[in-house]
């Protein structure tokens, strides 16, 4: 038994695409009209990762600390923006906030992983830094549209209810709590379930690649315990971030509702 | 005017955002105040700017030049809300948290975070009993009751804090006839028994003079005319105010309490 991963050659890539085009002909055979997307999706798959790893591969040789922080600075921009493109309607100052939030929601979390918990030497060895942020950046970014979209929901639903409690002489922040816990709820959930069904309903990635790659399952166990632990603490804090700075988008200065 | 006015807005003109996106100017340097003690209805056509002027007094809304006074201070030295403690405002359709009456009728104090109040005591008591809101319905979901019981529970909630004006905007426009004329009587006695300053914003000419000391119309974000009942609904001095009563369904006008 091998405690080194075996290389894909180039054929054997080419032997897995061919699975894409049997998808390809399964949806064409079924009329979905989706050949098209599978093969542009495919493609872009393939130069992208592909980008991805020439870039990883210079960065590891490189050791240096400026081109790993240049690639998470990259992510997160990846991240609002994305989270720009799936949330429908944009809170007030909507970039500013959410670019915060994921900033030290997301830093935060993985800096404390490397530095407090693993210890890592030096602090921003790539193999480790990169890979774990890009874990917690996308979960957080789940999480941060589903909070942000269910916090506008929220101020929509329940405009009348706010209305009526500033009237009778609360405060903004009291009156946006409903609306506030129940987006954090919402966000969340994901990471909560997560948890829940970890190990019995798949095998999550990292430990999957970890034991792929001749780790001893234990360890690999240890590190999906503990990466699921940063990813939720990252989401909640990012979420919780992105509500204490939204909320008052929805007010005016003289803690009214903002007409819309 | 007097200076004496507990609630007054001086010159204020305000505009709203329309559909076309350009804003819309809905007053346009609009006197109006109300004194302790005082029920002054506001009437006038949808759009004549009603709403926005009563808005304007409890701060959901900011003029854009002019001020709101509050025993001649302006509200702006107050916080927001501390104001609308102060001056609650009592919207057109019931809102009602969940939970009982009690709950709802305690909610001020526990949104400002101050104490409970003692709903057995004798002053507590007459106050809600002045709403019309009955001790039999305290354990009962609010929002299981009918809408013209809820519009008195809103009412007392309001009344339940360190409450000096009344502000209310269309309450009874989707009570029926018996129920809006009883909380019509509600108003009367809480602007005469606890010396409240109370505005009503009304489409009912009727209900307006049935318990108003005093009407102003408003037509186009101006007061056209002001006066006691009588005189503005029978004896109109302007065309505007003549033109508009016409408008009005008959069985609204000439009928008195």
């Amino acid at each position: 038994m091998s405690t080194t991963i075996i290389d894909l050659s180039l054929w054997d890539l080419m032997t897995v695409y061919s699975l894409l085009l049997m998808s390809i002909g399964l949806a064409h055979l079924l009329k979905a009209g989706q050949g098209r997307d599978i093969f542009w999706s495919g493609l872009r798959m393939f130069v992208q990762l592909l980008l991805v790893g020439y870039v990883l591969h210079l960065v590891f040789s490189l050791q240096s600390a400026l081109p790993v922080l240049l690639i998470l600075a990259v992510m997160i921009g990846f991240a609002v923006q994305t989270i720009g493109a799936r949330v429908q309607v944009k809170m007030p100052r909507f970039y500013r906030v959410v670019g915060t939030a994921i900033l030290f929601g997301c830093g935060g979390m993985t800096f404390f992983f490397c530095l407090v918990v693993i210890g890592l030497k030096p602090w921003y060895d790539p193999r480790y830094l990169i890979p774990l942020a890009g874990m917690v950046i996308g979960n957080s970014m789940t999480g941060a549209s589903l909070a942000v979209e269910r916090l506008n929901a929220e101020f929509r639903e329940r405009r009348e209810e706010i209305e009526t409690t500033l009237c009778l002489g609360s405060t903004v922040q009291l009156a946006a709590e409903p609306a506030v816990s129940s987006a954090f709820r919402a966000a969340l959930i994901p990471s909560v379930n997560a948890m829940a069904a970890m190990g019995l309903v798949f095998l999550p990635g990292m430990m999957t690649g970890q034991i792929l790659s001749g780790t001893e399952p234990l360890i690999a166990v240890k590190y999906q315990i503990a990466i699921m632990c940063v990813i939720t603490g990252s989401v909640a804090l990012t979420t919780f971030l992105i509500l204490r700075l939204g909320y008052r988008s929805y007010f005016t200065s003289y803690q009214s509702l903002r007409e819309d | 005017m007097s200076l004496t006015e507990l609630l007054l807005a001086k010159d204020v003109t305000a505009s709203r955002p329309s559909e076309t996106g350009l804003p819309v100017r809905v007053l346009q340097k609009t006197t109006l105040g109300v004194n302790a003690g005082e029920l002054l209805a506001v009437v006038g056509p949808s759009g004549s700017g009603k709403s926005t002027l009563l808005r304007l007094y409890n701060r959901l809304l900011e003029p854009e030049s002019g001020q709101i006074l509050l025993s001649g201070r302006n509200i702006k030295s107050f916080s927001p809300p501390v104001l609308r403690a102060r001056i609650p405002l009592v919207a057109q359709k019931p809102y009602l948290f969940h939970g009982t009456v009690k709950d709802n009728l305690q909610a001020s104090a526990r949104l400002r975070r101050a104490a409970l109040p003692d709903l057995q005591a004798e002053e507590i008591k007459g106050l809600i009993e002045r709403c019309q809101v009955s001790p039999s319905w305290f354990d009962r979901d609010a929002r299981k009751l009918s809408i013209g019981q809820q519009q008195r529970i809103c009412l007392a909630r309001a009344m339940l804090g360190p409450c000096e004006a009344l502000l209310l905007d269309e309450p009874t426009s989707a009570l029926d006839r018996p129920t809006a004329d009883q909380m019509a009587n509600s108003f009367r006695q809480l602007a005469d028994n606890m010396g409240l300053a109370i505005i009503l914003v009304t489409h009912d000419l009727r209900l307006a003079e049935r318990c108003a000391d005093r009407i102003a119309l408003l037509l186009d974000g101006a007061v056209v005319e002001e006066g006691p009942a009588s005189q503005i609904l029978h004896n109109p001095q302007t065309a505007g105010a003549r033109q508009f009563l016409m408008s009005e369904p008959i069985e609204h006008r000439g009928a008195t309490a």
